[in-house]
C-alpha cells in the first residue's frame, strides 16, 4: 500500500516539474502578453508604455524595467492590482492580468535587455552632485541611510526585492519618492521607503532622483 | 583636603555619567540624532589637503570597505561600517568619536589597559573573524587616523551621550529565542536573509551576513546578547530605529545570538 502511494507520488512530482518546455512557454507567453496583451478586455499590451525590450519611457515616466528581477516585477504587479501600490495607469491595466500572465511578463522583461533611454532635457550637475552625496553617504541626521545601503553599490539593486534604479528615469524616479512621500504607495516593505521618502526634502527628492537617472543601468546579471 | 574634595566631586560626576547615560536622556530616533547634546564630527569638506587628509580618507575607505582594503587582516563579509553605521559616525552604534576619546582605558575582557589600537585589533579578530593588523601597519595607521579626526573637538576621557551601544533595561520576560525568530523572519530576513546570510548585489556583499560562516565569531562583542539588543533597538531595521520594542530586540538578539557562527578564536596573537 504505501509503495503504491509513494510510486503515485513520485508519478505526480514527475509530471508537475515542468520541463525547459514549460519554462520556455512561460517566457513566450510573457513575450506575447508585453506585445500584444492577454486578449481580456482592458488587456493593453505593456510595451505600449515600456516598450518590448523594457526600457520605458522616459517622456512618460514610464519605468524602464528589463532586467529587474522577476520576483520584484510581479510582486510589483500584484501591489498595483491590490491597491497597495499607487499606479493610476496600471491599476487599469492590471485587472485582469491572471497569476500566470503575471508570472510571464515577469519572467520575460526580467531577461529582456534594453539601453539606457535619455531623459528629456539635460541634467543639472549641481543636482547630480547634491544627489551623489545622498545617494553614497545619506542624510543621517534625518535618519536617512545611503541609498545604495539597500539599492546596492551604484544602484545596481539587491535582488530579489530591492530594485535597480540607476538609469532609471528621472520623471519616474521623483514621482514614486512623491507617491511614497504624499499618496498611496504603500507596498514598500516595513514602510522603509515611506519613511525615507518622507523625511526628504523637496530638493534632495529631486537630486537623488537626477543622480540615480545620470547613472547607467546594470548590465543584467541577477538570476 | 582639598585633594579630598577634588577626588569626591570626581567621583560623583562619575556616578552622574554612570546614571544619565545612555537610557536616562534619551528620546525617539530623531531626537537622538539631532539633539544638541550629541557629539556632532567635523564633516568632510573640513579634511584637510596633504598627507594627513589622505591618511583620514584613506582610513575611511578601509572602514567601509574592508574587504577590498584591508583583505589580509578580514575574514568575513563584514566591514566596519556593519556596525559603526554613517562610516563611524552614528550615534547608539559605537560611533568612533565616542571611542577614540575613552581610550587608553582598562578593560575586562582582557585585564589591561587597552590602547585604541589594541582595540581595534580585537574587533579585526573577532568581529572581522580575521588576524588583527599590526600596530606598525599601513592599515591600522589610517583607521587611528580616521578616528583622530572624527573625535576633533570631543572631550577627552568623558562618556559622550551616544557613545558604544544603548545599554537597554532588562526585558519584562527573559530573551527567547523563539520570540526572537518570529521578529527576526517579519522583520529582519527581507536583508539579512532567512538563514542570516545577508544579501549580494553583482557579487558583493551589500547586506551582512548575521551569522554562519562569514559572520563575527563567538569573541564579538556583538555575541553579547544585550549588547546586540541595545545595537538593534536603536537602529534596525535600517532608517526605522526604536520601533522594535525592548522586548523584541532583546529577543531578536537572542535568536541571532544563538544561530551557529565561527568559535571564539583561542589564544591572543600579539603583534
Amino acid at each position: 500500500m504505501k509503495t503504491t502511494f509513494s510510486a503515485l507520488f513520485l508519478a505526480a512530482g514527475i509530471i508537475a516539474i515542468p520541463g525547459p518546455s514549460g519554462a520556455a512557454s512561460l517566457m513566450d507567453w510573457g513575450r506575447h502578453v508585453a506585445k500584444a496583451g492577454n486578449g481580456k478586455p482592458g488587456g493593453t499590451a505593456c510595451m505600449e508604455c515600456h516598450r518590448l525590450d523594457g526600457g520605458g519611457m522616459p517622456s512618460i515616466g514610464a519605468p524602464r524595467i528589463s532586467g529587474q528581477p522577476r520576483q520584484y516585477i510581479a510582486r510589483e504587479i500584484r501591489e498595483v492590482k491590490e491597491g497597495k501600490r499607487y499606479g493610476p495607469v496600471m491599476a487599469g491595466v492590471v485587472q485582469n492580468l491572471s497569476p500566470r500572465d503575471i508570472r510571464a511578463v515577469a519572467l520575460y522583461y526580467s531577461r529582456a535587455k534594453s539601453p539606457k533611454l535619455p531623459d528629456v532635457g539635460p541634467s543639472d550637475p549641481a543636482l547630480v552632485a547634491e544627489g551623489k552625496h545622498i545617494a553614497t553617504r545619506g542624510f543621517w541626521k534625518k535618519n536617512i541611510p545611503a541609498c545604495v545601503q539597500c539599492h546596492g553599490p551604484n544602484g545596481y539593486g539587491v535582488p530579489p526585492l530591492f530594485p535597480y534604479i540607476a538609469g532609471q528615469n528621472r520623471t519616474y524616479l521623483l514621482r514614486q519618492l512623491m507617491a511614497y512621500a504624499f499618496l498611496k504607495r504603500q507596498d514598500d516593505p516595513e514602510g522603509l521607503m515611506r519613511g525615507i521618502a518622507r523625511r526628504l526634502t523637496m530638493a534632495q527628492r529631486k537630486a537623488v532622483a537626477e543622480y540615480f537617472s545620470s547613472l547607467k543601468p546594470p548590465v543584467r546579471d541577477v538570476p | 583636603m582639598v585633594v579630598r574634595r577634588f577626588s569626591r566631586g570626581v567621583l560623583l560626576a562619575v556616578v552622574a555619567v554612570l546614571v544619565l547615560s545612555p537610557v536616562g536622556a534619551r528620546g525617539g530616533p530623531l531626537e537622538v540624532m539631532q539633539g544638541s547634546e550629541i557629539f556632532t564630527p567635523p564633516s568632510d569638506s573640513e579634511i584637510p589637503k596633504g598627507p594627513f587628509g589622505d591618511l583620514v580618507r584613506k582610513g575611511e575607505r578601509i572602514f567601509t570597505q574592508t574587504g577590498r582594503f584591508a583583505r589580509h587582516y578580514v575574514g568575513n563579509d563584514l566591514t566596519c561600517e556593519s556596525c559603526h553605521l554613517d562610516r563611524g559616525r552614528k550615534p547608539y552604534a559605537a560611533p568612533l568619536w565616542g571611542a577614540y576619546v575613552l581610550y587608553p582605558r582598562f578593560r575586562s575582557k582582557n585585564h589591561m589597559v587597552n590602547k585604541l589600537d589594541e582595540r581595534i585589533q580585537g574587533c579585526f579578530r573577532f568581529s572581522m573573524n580575521g588576524t588583527p593588523p599590526p600596530v606598525t601597519s599601513e592599515t591600522m595607521k589610517a583607521l587611528i587616523a580616521y578616528s583622530f579626526w572624527m573625535s576633533r573637538g570631543a572631550p577627552v576621557g568623558v562618556k559622550l551621550k551616544g557613545q558604544g551601544m544603548l545599554s537597554l533595561p532588562k526585558p519584562a520576560s527573559s530573551p527567547s529565542v523563539l520570540r526572537g525568530k518570529k521578529v527576526y523572519v517579519a522583520r529582519c530576513a527581507l536583508c539579512h536573509g532567512m538563514h542570516g546570510q545577508g544579501r549580494t548585489s553583482h557579487g558583493g556583499q551589500v547586506f551582512p551576513p548575521v551569522w554562519g560562516k562569514r559572520s563575527y565569531n563567538k569573541g564579538a562583542g556583538l555575541f553579547k546578547v544585550s549588547k546586540l539588543a541595545g545595537f538593534v533597538k536603536m537602529n534596525m531595521p535600517l532608517s526605522k530605529g526604536d520601533t522594535l520594542t525592548d522586548q523584541e530586540s532583546w529577543d531578536v538578539a537572542a535568536y541571532v545570538d544563538s544561530q551557529p557562527r565561527p568559535a571564539k578564536p583561542r589564544k591572543r596573537s600579539r603583534s
